[in-house]
Parts: structure tokens; sequence; C-alpha cells
């Protein structure tokens, strides 16, 4: 950008250094008053009922109360982050592979109508929840899957397909068809060249991917609340906001659990912050 | 010994996805996408329409047909979903200037290489792939009418007069939740419009400022023609969002006060699942579809052919 030449100018010309700083300072106040909601949560999460009822929101924690970590933990978040993780570990690899393989047959495989197909998998990104529950529930009461992790687990392999077919076609795309030619000539089944040519060299698009929809089904909402009745079989976003209006005058346990359900988010951000830009602009462009 | 076989029929036609069994195979390989998005969206979808056709309360056995009469008395007579309606129109509009326009700016400033511009990212990005409904339970505390840290800080620089009861004034609870899903909604934007920046030459930036264009002017005329791609896909998933909204809605104000921060997402779920009105509520989830529709067909487009 224009700053760029901006910023050198500084170096040579020490009068634009003023303006500088202001912009340091200005950026800053901005990103903490973007950070606030957060860091009141945590130290809200710190505080003893007594030292929140006492001082307020704005103070600093008297003295830091881990134990509401552990109290939340034990009313009910340990019973949420089995099931979300559970859901989680098993979907999300399956759903990447189901995509993968939808997408190499579109780009790949020389099918007729591959577009066609493939535009109809992407409309399925716009569909409102709302225009299936209805169905499902009549259909899942029928199959007796309401209440059943199983159940909720099919119906995010089902809504994650759209964007994981989007993903990985834009991907296995580029994948010259030359590779793929060759190992067929060389004798290859389609299924052997999948695993063997498409699957290694979509490594950067599965990353991505299992990061994205990794978030997605961690952060579940609508359909755990419609499909979901139980307190043992409540997800994590299901379960916090559930636990919110139980314990509602228990500011400290209820910050608590918020705080420990974003963690694992927190985690995985710090850790693979470079897929997410590449992920999530290669996904919607 | 099987690969042997098949061998003198790939080495005479050269190319994959000839034969019939190619053709068999490609389908093998969508089978699984293609059966559990039948059950999951295309099935549901069209008995969805069906069932919007008919007067049913969700358990008795019969269900009335009544043809179109449920969308008639939605547009004649339901007060609330013209409240969601407008509600609806409200957030996408605001949506499209507000978190969009941040998004820019952040996107536009955190471009340039500075110390520390990775870590601002992050701040900025991180809310955005926090789940809906944290960020509902989050703001719900921030605006809580005597221990929120919004009306604590008034108090405290003097300004009573300016606290609120954000979440149960009806004036003003649907800005409130909406201010609390741009803190979410500016992250995606911003990564987006940083991934269009890339494109923008910076020769041709360099030279624009050489011939004199103020840095605003170049940005108008160099960096905006570049971004039009990048705007029209922020453009069509801000729109579509918007009319999807629903989670942070019913977790801050469950639809309330009386109704009046109803969304077409919220009203459909309250009509189908609280007062059993199945049909009326399918209805609701038709428009909300039809409307999607309208900005996803060129979205739709765009994607198809890139």
């Amino acid at each position: 950008m224009t700053a760029v030449s901006d910023f050198s100018d500084a170096e040579t010309h020490g009068r634009k250094g003023i303006g500088q700083i202001a912009f340091y300072i200005g950026l800053s106040l901005f990103a903490a008053l973007w950070a606030l909601p957060l860091l009141i949560l945590i130290f809200t999460a710190l505080k003893s009922a007594n030292d929140f009822a006492e001082s307020g929101t704005f103070a600093m924690p008297r003295s830091l109360e881990w134990a509401n970590f552990a109290r939340a933990w034990e009313i009910g978040l340990k019973t949420y982050f089995f099931n979300s993780t559970l859901i989680t570990l098993v979907k999300v690899p399956v759903g990447v592979l189901i995509c993968s393989m939808a997408a190499f047959a579109l780009t790949k495989m020389r099918l007729r109508g591959a577009d066609t197909i493939f535009a109809i998998f992407v409309l399925g990104l716009i569909v409102p929840m709302q225009m299936t529950l209805v169905p499902l529930t009549i259909l899942y009461q029928h199959l007796g899957l309401i209440d059943r992790i199983p159940g909720l687990f099919f119906l995010y392999l089902g809504f994650g397909l759209p964007l994981g077919i989007l993903v990985m076609r834009g991907f296995i795309r580029t994948i010259p068809d030359e590779l793929i030619e060759a190992a067929f000539v060389d004798g290859a089944s389609w299924w052997s060249i999948f695993w063997r040519v498409v699957v290694p060299l979509s490594r950067p698009a599965w990353v991505s991917l299992l990061i994205l929809d990794g978030i997605s089904t961690w952060n579940e909402f609508i359909l755990a609340q419609i499909f979901i009745r139980t307190q043992a079989n409540r997800t994590v976003p299901l379960g916090v906001v559930n636990f919110s209006t139980e314990y509602s005058t228990a500011y400290e346990l209820l910050a608590a659990g918020q705080v420990m359900s974003i963690a694992p988010l927190v985690l995985l951000y710090l850790f693979f912050q470079r897929y997410f830009v590449h992920g999530m602009a290669g996904a919607v462009k | 010994m099987s690969q042997s076989v098949s061998l003198p029929v790939a080495a005479v036609s050269r190319q994959p996805g000839r034969t019939m069994s190619d053709r068999m195979a490609a389908w093998l390989f969508l089978a699984p996408a293609t059966i559990i998005f039948m059950i999951v969206l295309v099935y549901p979808m069209i008995y969805s329409i069906y069932l919007s056709l008919f007067d049913w309360d969700g358990v008795s056995p019969v269900k009335t047909w009544v043809g179109l009469g449920n969308y008639e008395e939605l547009f004649s007579s339901n007060r609330v979903f013209w409240i969601a309606l407008k509600n609806n129109i409200f957030w996408g509009v605001l949506s499209l200037f507000v978190p969009t326009g941040i998004g820019l700016a952040l996107a536009v400033l955190l471009n340039q290489k500075f110390a520390g511009s990775a870590f601002f990212r992050s701040v900025f990005y991180f809310p955005a792939i926090l789940s809906m409904s944290i960020v509902g339970l989050i703001w719900g505390w921030m605006y809580h009418p005597t221990l929120g840290l919004i009306n604590q800080t008034l108090d405290f620089v003097g300004l009573e007069g300016l606290k609120q009861n954000w979440l149960s004034d009806p004036r003003i609870s649907l800005t409130a939740v909406f201010v609390a899903a741009t803190w979410h909604n500016v992250g995606l934007p911003m990564l987006l419009f940083l991934a269009g920046l890339q494109t923008v030459p910076k020769e041709t930036l360099e030279a624009a400022r050489i011939d004199g264009a103020s840095r605003w002017q170049s940005f108008w005329h160099v960096t905006m023609p570049q971004l039009r791609e990048t705007t029209m896909v922020v453009v069509a998933i801000t729109a579509i969002n918007s009319l999807k909204v629903y989670d942070i809605i019913y977790v801050m104000t469950y639809g309330g006060p009386a109704n009046r921060t109803q969304v077409l997402g919220t009203w459909m779920y309250f009509l189908t699942y609280n007062a059993n009105r199945v049909g009326m509520g399918t209805a609701i989830a038709v428009i909300l579809f039809c409307l999607t529709l309208i900005f996803a067909i060129p979205y739709t487009r765009h994607m198809v052919r890139k």
C-alpha cells in the first residue's frame, strides 16, 4: 500500500515520525477496545463471587480463583467437552475425505455435467437451516435419532459438504492432469490414483479444511439446539448457553465456562494461524 | 493381476474418463457426498415447500391443505412477520456498511508491513472464529444493566444519563445486538480484503504517488478497482449471512422485548417449535430461502466459473 512508502519516508525525513507514533497509538487503542470483551470475560472468570459483587466489573481480580474453572468443568462442561470433541474428531476427517473424493470426481474424472453438479452442491451453502429443520425432525423421529449424537454427526456431515467440496475442488483442479494420466497409463486404478496422487498433493487443502470445518463443527448451535434434548448429549455451544440460564447469577462460573469453551479455538488459532488466511480466502473466492 | 487386465484399455484410450467403467468410478467417488446431500438437504427442502401448503400442528395425523394460505396470512395479518422482515432488512443494510467498512479500513491499514501488524491482525480477526452463540453470551454480559461493562463505564466517567437497558429497551435492543454481531463479523471481510489487496500492483500505486495523487485518490482510483471482485464476494456473503442471522438474537434477546427483535430465522423457530404452527413456520423458511437465492445465484455462477 501507499503507506509502505510513507514508512520509508519516515526514516529519511524524521518529520513523519510523529505521524507514525500517532498511528500506533490510535491502532493500539482500537485494538484494546476490540479485545476488551474477552479481557473482561477472563477477569470475571478469575474473580471470586464476593470480589465480583464488591469491586465491580472493572477492577483487577483480588486473588486468582482457579477453582471457578474446576467447578464449571464439574457442573457440566466436562460432558459438553467430551461430546463436542467426539463429534469434531470423527466428523471432520470423515467429512473432508468424502468432500475430497467428490471433488476429485468433479474435476479429474471427466464426468459429464460436473459443473452443474458442483453448482448444486455450492447452492447448499446458502440454504438456511430453517428450510430443513421440520422434515429432518420428522425423519429423525421415525429413525429414533432425536437426542442422539450419531444423528447430529450425520447432519453435520451433510451441512459441511458445500464448503468442503468448494475448497477441495478449488485445490484439486490445480493438480496437473499429466500426473493423473501418467499414473493411469502405469495401470493404477482410480482408487489408487486418489490415494497415491491426489491426497498427498492436496495436503495444504486438507489442513485448511480440517481447521475450517473443525471450527464450524465445534461452534455449531442451531442443529444441536433442535436435535439434542438432554443435558448428557449437549455440545459445547448449546451446553454453555443452557448453563448460562441455569446458573444465571453465578457470574464467575458462567464466565469460567465461557472462557473454557473458547480455549480450544484460541489454541487452534495460535498454532495454525497461517492456514486461516489461506483456507478462508481460498474457500470463498 | 487385476490391474494388468485394465491396462490395455487405458493404454488404448490414453485419456481417462472415457469408458463405461470410468463413468461408474466417477459416480462411486461422488456417491457418499451425493447420498448424504440428498438426505440432509435436498429431500428436506422439497418436503418443506410441500409442508408450507398445509395447516398443521406438527403432531396430529391430519394436515389441512390451505394452498398459499399460510403465505397470505403471513403477509396480510402476521404483524411479527413484518417486524422480522424489516429487522432482516435493517440488519442486512447495516451489515453491508458497518462490518464491511471496518473490515476494509483495517485491511488497508494492516496490509502495510510494520512491527506488530500480524499481532493486530490477530486481535481483530479473533472474534470471527468464536461461535455466534458464545459471542451473544459475552456481549449479553457487557450489556448487563447494573453489572455490565458498558453501564459501569458510563457510571465511572460520570455519564450516568447515558445508561440504558440495552437489551430490554425496544428502541435500541436490535442495534445493541447488531453491535455485538459486528464484533464477530469484521474478521471475515478484513481477511478477504487483505487477500484481495495482495493483487494490487505496488508499481501502479508508486506511479500514482509520483504523479501527485493523494492517498485518498490512489485508494479510490487504483486500489478500489482492483478490489472489485473481492467486494462482490464480500457483499454476497454479507447479504446471505444477514438473512440467516439466528443464534445471536436467540441468545441475547430471545426475539424480545415483545417480539421487537425477531428476524425471519427466529420467528420461524418460535412459530414452528413453540407455537406449533408448523405450516406457517415452514412458509417463513421458504420465503427466507427465496430471499437468499436472489443474492446467491450471481455468487454461485461466479464460483462455478472460477
